[in-house]
């Protein structure tokens, strides 16, 4: 893992669009996760929105967040499956090539694992002629996959190539979950894993969580579990862990502060993580080509 | 590739979709002369007129050809383009709607309905790239020519086939670690089975074969191979292959009207297969050996 290997998220800053990929990219970022709320919220519309994705240079880390989606019938269900094409296409005009996909917190989900992981399939199959990988991430305050032992399972059942494993540092360390049980995992199931860091210790219910995890996050490096992050980090490195990280940090904070600021205080977490953590400094020979190929 | 198996072991979902073969293929391009005279020297001919579109329908034994020249109304990213490009293939279905329905609940996207007045509607789902797939139920005493297209006078409706060709399949390119991804498409919507590794038809040697659920034909995955090479290409329907019990004589024929064959050290004509050069930059069509009885013409066509 170099420092190529993370990446910003657009959620993580302020400005417009432009401003955030600017700010990603000044602070020596190669790629970005986008939240689609950015594209389709461009002043300018939404082929603005794509354009500038396109012009920025960066590579797209992957498009967020299709939420909700699964466990739901009838008209619900058609209706997401009409925003998750709708998420799709715009995750390909982007050049992205892998959606994150929320597990549901919706209270009309079904959390029959067999239907869950029915519609993940059928989200999966959708995704291929574009070539986008789906990325399903648990939620310590989902109804229907609350730790990422449960994804895997639901991942597993669901059995398509191109559905894995988003596993959210944040839910990792909430839950409490054991990093031993990380070991589950074959490196290639895991898709995505995004990193972020919080400031309290203690226990707290699933709605602090959530407020934590919309409002409070900070980057790697900068809150109370440097060690924990680190031990993360190092253990999905020693399982063969080889895509990409993703900062996943929302805070209210940065989001009133100058995007150069926070895209800097980024950019020391990935050095830490990629210098000193895992002691890397230089590429893997290959790994940049076999990434553009698509193969990573 | 584990799961495809796993599905096949359900009965009712070997075929998903009531298939049962090939209906047509279609080529796009700006240049359909051109790309007709190519089909002629093939042994195709042409044999129907769409009655609103500039579309023609090319024939020859069961195979059936259209070449779509028909410009921006199609509400499809393919501009006809001077390359052809394979555009679609049809599949014929015991219920072309139900077909539609199902393969969107098995996770197909939609293809918005284009009929004009008086027109079938043929019910299609996007495909790798660019390409449709359509689902086509009158092929027996009805067929969609019969309403859609007008037949070009005084030309024999059912020219014969040359030495027995018929349709074998299609090769489409796939991205660089892909077989997979497009296993799934092909099993899950449409009750393809992947074939093991030693199952070769022809003489080329790369590529995933998939048997259609009516063992009517096969899908071939081609993917570039070495992952890290410089040699990337789109995903695309690439070539149509056509069987044949006979090779050699095939080849013959088709020589005496004009159509090249590679003869490199590695690619060359025996009586496995054969590999016509590309023609307008990008249309190949290989030849497969295969005793597959040519499926019987239809009676009341175009």
């Amino acid at each position: 893992m170099t420092f190529d290997d993370f990446g910003m998220d657009t959620a993580s800053l302020a400005g417009s669009l432009e401003a955030k990929l600017a700010a990603v990219r000044q602070a020596g970022f190669s790629q970005v996760m986008i939240s689609a709320a950015d594209i389709v919220g461009h002043p300018h519309g939404t082929a603005a929105g794509v354009r500038a994705v396109r012009d920025s240079a960066l590579r797209v880390t992957g498009l967020e967040a299709l939420r909700d989606f699964e466990g739901l019938t009838g008209d619900l269900h058609h209706y997401k499956l009409d925003i998750a094409k709708a998420m799709l296409t715009l995750c390909h005009q982007i050049g992205g090539r892998l959606l994150l996909v929320e597990a549901s917190t919706s209270t009309h989900a079904d959390t029959d694992p067999d239907l869950v992981a029915a519609d993940l399939r059928k989200l999966a199959v959708i995704a291929i002629p574009f070539g986008i990988r789906i990325a399903f991430k648990g939620l310590s305050w989902s109804r229907t996959v609350n730790a990422f032992g449960a994804a895997l399972e639901v991942v597993d059942r669901a059995n398509c190539p191109n559905l894995g494993l988003g596993i959210d540092s944040f839910d990792v360390l909430a839950s409490g979950a054991s990093l031993d049980d990380l070991g589950i995992f074959a490196p290639e199931q895991i898709f995505l894993v995004q990193l972020s860091d919080f400031m309290w210790n203690q226990d707290r219910s699933p709605e602090e969580q959530l407020a934590t995890a919309i409002h409070f996050r900070v980057f790697p490096g900068e809150g109370v579990h440097s060690n924990s992050l680190a031990n993360l980090v190092t253990r999905l490195d020693k399982l063969g862990y080889y895509r990409d990280y993703s900062f996943a940090v929302y805070n209210d904070d940065y989001r009133q502060l100058p995007p150069e600021f926070v895209a800097n205080r980024a950019r020391s977490a990935a050095v830490w993580l990629a210098e000193t953590v895992l002691r890397r400094g230089l590429p893997v020979p290959n790994m940049d080509r076999l990434r553009r190929s698509g193969h990573a | 590739m584990t799961n495809a198996m796993d599905r096949e072991a359900v009965p009712e979902a070997q075929n998903p979709l009531a298939i049962d073969g090939l209906e047509f293929i279609e080529l796009a391009t700006s240049k359909p002369r051109a790309l007709g005279s190519v089909l002629e020297m093939m042994g195709f001919q042409p044999v129907a007129r769409h009655r609103s579109r500039e579309v023609e329908l090319y024939r020859q034994g069961s195979m059936n050809i259209v070449v779509n020249a028909n410009p921006a109304d199609v509400p499809r990213t393919v501009e006809p383009i001077e390359r052809p490009v394979i555009s679609a293939f049809a599949l014929r279905v015991r219920d072309a709607n139900l077909a539609y329905q199902r393969a969107l609940e098995l996770g197909a996207w939609e293809i918005p309905v284009r009929a004009a007045p008086m027109e079938l509607n043929i019910p299609a789902i996007h495909g790798v790239g660019e390409s449709l797939i359509y689902f086509v139920d009158r092929y027996d005493e009805f067929s969609i020519y019969d309403i859609d297209f007008r037949a070009i006078p005084t030309v024999n409706p059912h020219p014969p086939a040359i030495a027995g060709l018929h349709f074998f399949g299609i090769v489409q390119y796939i991205g660089p670690d892909r077989t997979d991804d497009w296993v799934a498409f092909y099993s899950q919507i449409f009750g393809f089975t992947p074939l093991p590794d030693n199952v070769r038809f022809g003489i080329m040697p790369k590529g995933l074969l998939l048997q259609s659920p009516c063992h009517k034909f096969y899908l071939q995955l081609v993917d570039p191979g070495d992952p890290a090479g410089d040699l990337l290409w789109d995903e695309r329907l690439q070539r149509m292959g056509l069987g044949t019990p006979d090779i050699l004589a095939a080849v013959a024929a088709l020589e005496k009207r004009g159509v090249e064959f590679i003869a490199s050290e590695s690619v060359h004509s025996n009586e496995r297969g054969a590999m016509t050069k590309p023609y307008l930059g990008s249309v190949m069509f290989e030849l497969v050996h295969s005793d597959h009885a040519p499926q019987p013409a239809p009676k009341a066509r175009a």
